[in-house]
């Protein structure tokens, strides 16, 4: 496209891919049927490790990895219809979301032989569950000035200090820390490194940060004369704000970023039948019509992906954009449920609860994973402003 | 891209630098005229034919190379019936009528005559040769082909001072077709405005980022500012958002995508009213700057062939009544629906 220099691709999804998506509708039409995939009544992740194993059994998890360690060497957008089919469908892939966005992809490019071989594989089995420890009480969206730090120690490292918003980390096998290792004057990203813990290691703590909409998938997670052997080190040591950045450029444009409340809709549309109030149709097809475009968008970022290019300002819009859809969704949906009365017709007992969790949830869209005004920072460096 | 695409793209872009003076848009504007030079240009390369089969003397073309054409047009905030007359042609073809030579407009009708007593809000009415009438009937849709010069037209100005004139009294012998597909004539010319719509956005976009780098406050370049750097980054969504859609509803123009291109440019124009002319400042408010030859386009075009309110409504009607499992699929197969 001309504006700037944005840009923009027709995405073509492959023969493989719509297959893939066809194989995906049999498995949820059969967890449906057998009674393990019920109505959602809650908005994010489930966490489900049979879920995951059943997942892990068809070949779905680390699907673009080399079969070497456990993958298919299937391609990014079969990856990408996968994933957007399971969560439209609210299927709980917690137990190995970050795992296979994140973690893994990041020991597939940075990491050892050894790492490789040991982790990948049980990742793709769906044993094993990861989480992130980046942020900190003092560090959000100011990442580089984080305190925690890993000192040198014969045979390994002793790592001090504290990790928030941790999610999953009571129920994870490993973290892989964001960790200050050295200080080089004058970068603040120079000197950070990023090395995989094993939870149960002495000296780590975790304690549950509960949140608003009454969950409890949030974590502290205290680091104290933790030692962790030289092969915890993920890459190279210092090198960890680049790989941090390319691992966050991973979660910036993918369905998660604008189905988290689908649900809603769906629901919602269940509970309309065929006979509804123009009024209401008109802010049903504008929500849709967004829903529609951005679906459009993140299917071209993927394609752009697939062909090895790196649409990283394109990928920044498709957060700003989809998370901003997925609270306009709620505020929507809570709307026509009013005007149409659905509470009171008695209609809406699924849908009120879910409506009522999405409430309380969705302040956390524009915020998680990088909030909204950084990336529209992001995409304003991009298009040439700063 | 299709090498078609950009060939239409770049020959248009080529016209419309040679023959459009910089403050074209106001000269036509104040002097109630279109720009000759550009018009006979775009003729005489057979633009108004590209949407009009080979077989009956056109160029073939299909409708994304359309839609090239008219952001092109929209882009440079061309006056005239232009995406008229580029659709008007594409829908006589379907009915089986001769495109026309000149210039033409398009008024979509209710009722059951093929030539209403009264069209109002037609685009360039008084002022188009020919005024292609499309109205629905239970088999398809009814096409009539009137000149322009058998109607009484009273004029009247939108937003950006181009022609919306009421036309009456129609005392002339209509050449009648029909088309099987009855909301195809309405989905190309909607299509075809969409794109003009994106191509003014997308200037408006692309000048206020370049501005907003050239205008000094405070002692620095405005784009600078957080506050500024939030609304364009903002605006860039809209911008690219909206690209997509339209450009899959050019490719693939089904109901659905066509509706959801409309939709979404509705917001999409508002958003760049507010946000262009506030990074603008009082500069944008002056006629005399070019920014408002695309806001003001923007306002005018907003609900032309089919209203944004109708295409939302159309839209939603697709999916009402689904069970909550069967929402999804019908959202995720839409790229792929047959037109």
């Amino acid at each position: 496209m001309s504006a700037t220099n944005l840009k923009l691709e027709l995405p073509q999804l492959t023969p493989e891919a719509e297959h893939l998506r066809q194989e995906v509708r049999a498995f949820l039409a059969e967890e449906r049927t057998s009674g393990r995939l019920p109505p959602a009544e809650k908005i994010g992740l489930g966490f489900d490790r049979d879920m995951t194993r059943r997942i892990a059994a068809r070949g779905w998890i680390g699907l673009t990895w080399p079969k070497q360690y456990g993958g298919k060497e299937r391609s990014a957008l079969e990856r990408y219809v996968m994933n957007e089919e399971l969560l439209a469908a609210a299927v709980p892939v917690g137990a190995h979301w970050v795992a296979d966005r994140q973690s893994g992809p990041v020991l597939l490019k940075f990491g050892t032989e050894e790492q490789k071989q040991f982790f990948l594989p049980k990742i793709a089995a769906g044993d094993l569950t990861f989480c992130i420890g980046m942020s900190e009480p003092e560090s959000g969206s100011d990442l580089a000035s984080l305190k925690t730090r890993a000192e040198k120690v014969p045979g390994g490292w002793r790592v001090n200090g504290r990790k928030i918003w941790t999610t999953n980390a009571h129920r994870a096998h490993y973290i892989i820390v964001l960790a200050r290792t050295s200080t080089v004057e004058g970068s603040r990203h120079a000197g950070i490194s990023q090395i995989i813990i094993d939870v149960t290691t002495p000296g780590v703590t975790i304690s549950p940060v509960w949140s608003m909409a009454g969950e409890h998938d949030f974590n502290e997670v205290l680091f104290e004369d933790v030692f962790v052997p030289d092969d915890g080190l993920v890459g190279q040591e210092g090198n960890g704000w680049n790989q941090v950045s390319a691992e966050l450029a991973y979660e910036r444009s993918g369905p998660e970023r604008w189905l988290s409340s689908f649900r809603l809709i769906a629901e919602l549309i269940d509970v309309l039948g065929p006979d509804t109030r123009t009024a209401t149709l008109e802010e049903l097809g504008r929500l849709t019509s967004h829903l529609l475009s951005l679906r459009q968008l993140s299917l071209s970022v993927a394609s752009m992906i697939q062909q090895g290019k790196s649409p990283n300002v394109e990928a920044s819009i498709v957060k700003d954009l989809g998370t901003k859809f997925e609270q306009e969704t709620v505020r929507v949906v809570r709307n026509i449920i009013s005007s149409e009365d659905l509470v009171s017709d008695g209609k809406a007992e699924r849908l009120q609860k879910l409506l009522y969790h999405a409430l309380t949830y969705a302040p956390a869209f524009t915020i998680r994973g990088g909030t909204n005004e950084i990336l529209r920072g992001i995409i304003a460096k991009g298009i040439g402003l700063r | 891209m299709s090498e078609n695409l950009e060939f239409f793209r770049d020959t248009v872009e080529r016209i419309l630098t040679d023959t459009l003076e910089y403050d074209a848009f106001l000269h036509a504007e104040l002097s109630d005229t279109i720009p000759s030079a550009l018009i006979a240009a775009l003729i005489e390369n057979g633009i108004f034919l590209a949407l009009v089969p080979e077989e009956l003397g056109g160029v073939g073309a299909d409708l994304a190379d359309g839609a090239a054409i008219a952001r092109a047009f929209g882009d440079a905030a061309a006056p005239g019936p232009l995406v008229e007359t580029l659709a008007a042609n594409a829908i006589l073809a379907a009915a089986g009528i001769e495109p026309v030579e000149g210039l033409a407009t398009l008024s979509f009708a209710g009722g059951e005559a093929a030539v209403p007593a009264v069209l109002h809000d037609v685009p360039w009415g008084g002022v188009a040769e020919a005024v292609v009438v499309v109205t629905r009937t239970a088999n398809g849709a009814q096409v009539a082909l009137t000149k322009g010069s058998d109607w009484t037209a009273s004029a009247g100005k939108d937003p950006a001072g181009e022609r919306r004139d009421c036309l009456t009294a129609y005392a002339g012998t209509p050449v009648v077709g029909t088309i099987a597909d009855g909301s195809a004539p309405l989905r190309t010319a909607s299509l075809l405005r969409a794109a003009q719509q994106l191509g003014a956005i997308e200037w408006s976009f692309r000048r206020s980022v370049e501005y907003a780098g050239e205008r000094k406050q405070f002692g620095r370049e405005i784009s600078k500012f957080q506050a500024v750097q939030q609304m364009l980054a903002e605006l860039a969504g809209h911008v690219l958002a909206t690209a997509g859609i339209v450009e899959a509803a050019a490719s693939n123009p089904a109901e659905t995508l066509v509706a959801a291109a409309r939709s979404r440019l509705g917001d999409a124009a508002d958003s760049t009213i507010t946000i262009t002319h506030q990074v603008h400042g009082a500069l944008g408010f002056s006629r005399e700057y070019a920014l408002n030859a695309r806001t003001r386009r923007l306002m005018a075009w907003r609900d032309d062939f089919g209203s944004i309110p109708m295409w939302r409504v159309a839209l939603a009607a697709q999916y009402t009544g689904l069970s909550r499992d069967k929402f999804w699929p019908a959202v995720s197969d839409a790229a792929n629906a047959a037109a």
